[in-house]
């Protein structure tokens, strides 16, 4: 009996519920705002969600510190209050983030900011969510087609380029090199790995012998490397376009003592490789920005309805080496306060 | 319905329809979802949701270019419950064929690289249509080739579980790895995009006139829950599979035929995942090699939290989907109420174990 009344109470629920889902209040442009948006004129507050590519990966907590800073700031400067939304997946996946850009857009947020673990299945999202009516920034990993009003992050070409110029330094101008590239369906390593290719015919005494792939965790990338040195023992030099194994201790043990290594990317964790001489030199992203300077760049847009003067916004290269790492020491207690 | 709601349902039970209803096994389940959404619905407070212009599909902009925005109850409303069905309809259809499977006393590991594989296989397919295609043509092409796909790689699995005589879970476990390498075999660990252009707007995302809403995968998973409800509630094959988990033996003896039942289970199973990787891929507009990663964790979650017994013999279809519905409820609350995104795997793991808890307890309250 206590069974069937409970029942029918949650069926009667269930029923009200759903006929209630269709009234909504009209329109109230002066109406306190709850949760974010915006009405007619700038408002005192907003939301941004912030979607790396993986919580596992630590430049991306970089970013997610930038980015809680950049609301910090806003509200100092301007006394606009924002709100960020980290709905960064545990792992890659591409579905799950295109899952979230699809919530954020239905919880109406005023802005997205994203870096696409896949920018071909992210594209057809970010599009619904400028039809939407939310602004949307790519950082790190771009999604060109996209209808996101701009990017910030490396000139991943000229990146990959670089990280070659300093292995043939290193290298002495001639060897095998194996480039190290991480998810082959991400359009920024992709990029990567042709500026190491193309900036390697400049060197014709060395050859790029292999490129592997590999999932982007430290543990994977530091046995791929290591494994594949062992198999492959003409390899004397590892372009790395992704910083994965270095984020591990030992992770160039069998390696470093045959092979120079260059790689993208400057965590903490990495300067100790380049103090000890297995990492000749590192090539740093400014982590840090791509939350800060997005959240910058969206807070613009839909409070002053301004965009960058460029879509596509890349910042200068870091190198690190041993005469100057201490010099960038210091820069991770501040962009990883807990790590 | 439930075997126990079987006896309920008899015209002779005497009880009157409305009281077999609420009495039945799934009643329980829409009372915690119908709990939840109550919860959500206060506490989730309102927000000003974007206007959008029904004909052009875009946000209503006011004369100061910025978008037009109306107060609506941050979870009530249609746009978020039908994304939220959305959301929950990829692991909805499996998990109806993945309770068939576990009322066999059986498992498949290998669903999440069979979605993977198979909607890689749809994708290059339909990639060979003309450009030009009409929405509905390219998702049926899809659909079937996908489901074509997903069944012969479940009848690969239902045929050596049989054939070798070794536990599912050993088979799927190795399947779930074959399959996924399979994958990035044939697509290099490249994504597979161009679809024929109308794939979305004609079929996958056609909003029904309901704006940003896109209901079209809602309504295949009720289509499919309906089916499995069907099929194990008034088939010969479904009163069939329940025999096999009952009891295998019994059911031998009695003269079913226990590996052709098995085979014809698993093969479903790769349909409905065949089926449930071609709504990705149509709904997301590509395909991707690491799509489905860890899935088959979430098709067995609500299967279980539907009511499927893991010791073979009890579970149901609108169950599997409610079960996943409820998953997907708390996603949606971690969402609305801004909390830790990761609490969700807490969750999900608590609630497997609380379903699996009082299953036990059911049977042994009905041993008694």
């Amino acid at each position: 009996m206590h069974r069937t009344l409970w029942n029918t109470l949650a069926a009667a629920a269930l029923v009200g519920l759903a006929g209630l889902s269709g009234c909504n209040k009209p329109a109230d442009e002066n109406a306190t705002k709850t949760g974010g948006g915006t009405g007619g004129a700038a408002a005192a507050s907003y939301t941004f969600g912030v979607i790396a590519k993986s919580q596992s990966n630590p430049v991306f907590q970089a970013a997610r510190t930038g980015a809680f800073d950049a609301a910090k700031a806003i509200e100092a400067e301007h006394g606009v209050k924002v709100n960020i939304r980290w709905e960064t997946p545990s792992d890659e996946d591409a579905q799950a983030q295109a899952q979230r850009i699809g919530q954020l857009t239905a919880a109406s947020v005023d802005g997205i900011t994203v870096s696409c673990t896949d920018a071909a299945l992210l594209t057809p999202a970010i599009n619904d969510a400028v039809d939407a009516g939310v602004e949307v920034v790519c950082f790190d990993s771009d999604a060109p087609n996209s209808k996101r009003f701009a990017y910030y992050g490396i000139d991943d070409v000229e990146a990959g380029r670089e990280v070659m110029r300093q292995l043939a330094e290193a290298m002495g101008g001639s060897g095998v090199v194996a480039i190290l590239a991480g998810n082959q369906a991400a359009p920024n390593l992709q990029a990567r790995v042709r500026g190491v290719v193309e900036e390697a015919e400049n060197f014709p005494d060395i050859s790029i012998g292999y490129t592997f792939y590999h999932p982007e965790t430290a543990a994977d990338a530091a046995n791929k490397v290591q494994q594949e040195q062992q198999a492959n023992p003409d390899i004397t030099g590892w372009a790395m376009v992704g910083g994965w194994p270095l984020f591990t201790t030992n992770a160039l043990d069998g390696v470093h003592e045959v092979a120079k290594v260059v790689s993208v990317d400057h965590l903490a964790e990495e300067l100790q490789y380049v103090r000890d001489g297995q990492v000749q030199a590192l090539i740093g992203q400014d982590c840090y920005g791509w939350g800060y300077e997005t959240v910058m760049m969206l807070f613009n847009k839909v409070h002053n309805g301004e965009s960058p003067e460029q879509v596509i916004n890349t910042f200068e290269l870091q190198i690190v080496n041993q005469e100057n790492v201490e010099d960038f020491a210091d820069i991770w207690k501040k962009w990883v306060p807990n790590g | 319905m439930s075997e126990d709601a079987t006896a309920a349902l008899s015209p002779r039970s005497g009880k009157s329809l409305f009281r077999r209803l609420a009495s039945a096994q799934e009643s329980g389940l829409l009372f915690v979802i119908a709990m939840i959404m109550l919860g959500l619905t206060i506490f989730g407070g309102t927000t000003q949701q974007t206007v959008i212009d029904q004909e052009t599909g875009q946000a209503l902009r006011g004369d100061d270019g910025r978008p037009v925005r109306r107060d609506v109850n941050t979870f009530l409303n249609s746009r978020n419950l039908i994304l939220l069905a959305n959301n929950a309809s990829f692991i909805a259809v499996m998990a109806v064929a993945m309770t068939g499977v576990i009322v066999t006393a059986g498992i498949d590991l290998s669903v999440g690289s069979i979605y993977a594989l198979a909607g890689i296989i749809g994708a290059e397919i339909i990639n060979n249509m003309p450009p030009d295609s009409g929405g509905l043509f390219a998702a049926m092409g899809l659909i079937l080739v996908a489901c074509a796909a997903g069944g012969v790689l479940g009848l690969a699995n239902g045929a050596m579980i049989v054939g070798f005589r070794l536990h599912p879970f050993i088979i799927t476990l190795g399947t779930m790895s074959v399959y996924r390498g399979i994958t990035l075999l044939l697509t290099k660990g490249q994504t597979v995009s161009g679809l024929p252009g109308a794939i979305q707007p004609g079929f996958f995302k056609a909003d029904f006139g309901l704006g940003a809403a896109h209901p079209m995968n809602t309504l295949i998973m009720v289509l499919v829950a309906v089916l499995g409800w069907f099929v194990l509630r008034y088939t010969v094959f479904g009163r069939r599979v329940f025999a096999v988990g009952g009891n295998e033996t019994a059911a031998k003896y009695a003269g079913v035929p226990v590996g052709r039942v098995l085979i014809l289970v698993y093969t479903l199973m790769g349909v409905a995942a065949g089926l449930a990787g071609a709504m990705a891929v149509g709904y997301f507009g590509a395909a991707t090699s690491g799509a489905g990663q860890a899935y088959e964790l979430r098709v067995i979650a609500g299967a279980v939290i539907g009511g499927a017994s893991l010791t073979g013999g009890r579970g149901t279809a609108f169950g599997a989907v409610l079960g996943t519905v409820v998953i997907e409820l708390i996603n949606n609350a971690i969402t609305i109420l801004e909390i830790d995104t990761n609490y969700l795997y807490v969750v999900t793991g608590g609630a497997i174990i609380l379903a699996a808890v009082i299953d036990r307890l059911k049977q042994g309250l009905q041993a008694r």
